[in-house]
């Protein structure tokens, strides 16, 4: 605990790890903003497909909405930011020498490798707290409360959740979510504890994240092949949360798939810790 | 000299090796630093120094041989040992982005509980109080040098490992870490070990000492049991020159290299460094100076001759 509560500190104390909530904030502040400058046009748009055959009443252009909008279109940013923190804890305390500090202390290298992977896990959910807090919070405020309805264009239907319903299905939504990028934070913490500069885990990563989505979208048979044994193909089960009737057998594979990547990420990065050889 | 420290053997190390690919960094090292020493590690720039003092510090696995510290295995009892160790590998890294006093509490505490009295007073032993709470980015090396053993200071450890812990400081900043290390030995008990490349440091600090060669120990005891196995040449300036010249030639233990311009350079027998001056002072020889030309660059150049290129 005191371990945690050290890195905890450390990561707390450098202005890089403060980037990724100013950018959040700034990127989420903006969108909604001008989201609200061209609410007809978007309002438009989004009755366009289904205003022949349904009669719409309300504000469906409402918080909720937007932050459905914020999440699905920031889906690929997140990790990045989440990245800056996970590709730094490890590798950087090899850049800066104060690895052979840390490690010559009586803390074990196992104890100390996961308070480390512990508090990348922490600032990975606080990130993405942050995010809905900013998403829900602004969103509420500049467009209203109202029923969250879901335009699936690819599945070719509607989704109508009740506005009192919303708020759980929301925050199940961010849970999910959180468990998302936990497995993007994993894959950063493995190449930091294989790396000694943090430039290199960060790109890793991205590029493992940016390649398998990409592959896992390809609309080819081949690449739906391969889609299945990506990780990224389940990071997205967040959204099922925002469906009717909740998919709870297709959330639970999901959720239990990107777990046990997490499990395998880490023990890698615990066994390649706890071997390695300090020489820098 | 030996008299006066104890026997009790803090640190031992047994048929130590370490290989990186096809080299041995280490080979074999056999080496006893007892409580109260102050034990040099010398060698020239890649001997193996630094990767024997990361093994006893785990840094580094072993590829052979075990290392006992306190008289407990180290890898069977590493919280055991290494919550009475303390060391500095290479140069003193902190978080550059924390204060001072942040850094020791932090690094502090993994060892024990620590009071912010006690973080005080090591940062005034070393003279940094009153950079206490600035960020240690804006340290000079020669601060950090000495926030290095502050750190050991406070966690009061039994044994202090430094590797070479005067590299790129100034002169100042040398005296005064090696005034430390004195004081860390003499005043507080500790033993110390450190590696040194700086040849004279050796002489002036420590007690104790080993050569380190290509991996292989070469040479191991006092210093100044290593010292004065070898003839020592020394130049004095003396009045009247001829008397003293003449005194001189008498004695079995001095021989006579050169004596012009009221110098004489001479080489005395091992273990009569001490008489010379005593001799020609009860003779009426005026001493005016006396300057040892052995040091322990010499004794390093003749015991790894043939070994090394340094």
């Amino acid at each position: 605990m005191k371990l945690f509560r050290f890195e905890t500190y450390k990561i707390f104390s450098r202005w890089r790890t403060y980037i990724s909530f100013g950018f959040i904030a700034l990127i989420v502040t903006m969108t909604e903003v001008v989201m609200k400058l061209s609410a007809n046009e978007i309002l438009y748009r989004m009755m366009r497909s289904f205003q022949k055959d349904f009669l719409i009443f309300g504000n469906v252009l409402n918080g909720w909405f937007i932050t459905a909008f914020v999440m699905n279109s920031l889906h690929i940013h997140i990790p990045f930011f989440i990245t800056l923190v996970a590709g730094d804890i490890v590798s950087s305390e090899a850049t800066s020498g104060t690895v052979r500090l840390l490690l010559i202390r009586p803390p074990s290298r196992s104890k100390i490798i996961t308070a480390k992977y512990l508090t990348t896990l922490f600032y990975t959910t606080g990130l993405v707290i942050f995010l809905g807090l900013i998403c829900i919070t602004l969103g509420l405020l500049l467009f209203g409360n109202g029923d969250l309805i879901m335009n699936y264009q690819t599945k070719f239907r509607i989704v109508f959740i009740p506005q009192a319903e919303v708020p759980l299905r929301m925050l199940l939504a961010f849970t999910a979510a959180v468990w998302s990028m936990t497995v993007v934070a994993s894959l950063a913490f493995l190449f930091s504890t294989l790396a000694e500069n943090s430039i290199g885990p960060i790109i890793g990563t991205m590029a493992v994240v940016i390649v398998f989505l990409v592959v896992g979208n390809f609309p080819f048979d081949f690449f739906r092949m391969l889609s299945p044994y990506l990780f990224t193909t389940y990071m997205v089960f967040w959204q099922r949360f925002l469906d009717n009737p909740i998919p709870w057998q297709e959330i639970a594979k999901s959720a239990i798939i990107l777990g046990l990547h997490n499990i395998g990420l880490f023990l890698i990065a615990f066994v390649v810790f706890d071997r390695k050889d300090i020489t820098s | 000299m030996e008299a006066y420290f104890s026997k009790e053997v803090v640190l031992r190390t047994h048929g130590l090796s370490k290989k990186f690919g096809k080299r041995w960094a280490a080979k074999d090292l056999n080496l006893e630093v007892y409580r109260g020493d102050v034990f040099c590690f010398l060698g020239p720039n890649g001997a193996g120094k630094s990767t024997t003092i990361r093994m006893i510090l785990t840094l580094l696995t072993p590829s052979a041989g075990s290392i006992e510290i306190f008289g407990m295995d180290l890898h069977k009892h590493r919280r055991a040992v290494l919550s009475q160790v303390c060391g500095i590998v290479e140069k003193p890294d902190f978080y550059l982005y924390l204060s001072a006093y942040k850094n020791l509490e932090i690094l502090g505490s993994m060892t024990r509980r620590v009071q912010k009295e006690e973080i005080m007073e090591a940062l005034e032993v070393v003279g940094l109080t009153s950079r206490a709470f600035e960020k240690v980015k804006t340290f000079s090396h020669g601060m950090k040098q000495r926030l290095g053993i502050a750190q050991a200071l406070f966690t009061k450890p039994q044994l202090i490992i430094l590797d070479e812990p005067t590299t790129g400081l100034d002169p100042q900043g040398m005296k005064e870490v090696r005034g430390l290390i004195k004081e860390l030995a003499s005043e507080r008990g500790m033993t110390i070990f450190l590696s040194s490349h700086l040849l004279s440091e050796v002489e002036l600090v420590a007690t104790r000492m080993a050569v380190i060669n290509r991996g292989e120990l070469i040479a191991q005891g006092f210093v100044s049991e290593l010292l004065d196995k070898e003839p020592m040449e020394y130049s004095i300036q003396v009045s009247p020159l001829d008397s003293a010249v003449e005194l001189l030639g008498k004695l079995t233990w001095v021989k006579l290299l050169s004596a012009e311009d009221g110098k004489i350079e001479l080489r005395v027998e091992p273990g009569h460094a001490s008489e010379l001056n005593r001799f020609l002072v009860s003779n009426d020889i005026e001493v005016l100076s006396f300057y040892p030309h052995r040091t322990l660059e010499d004794f390093f150049l003749k015991i790894t001759e043939g070994t090394s290129e340094i």
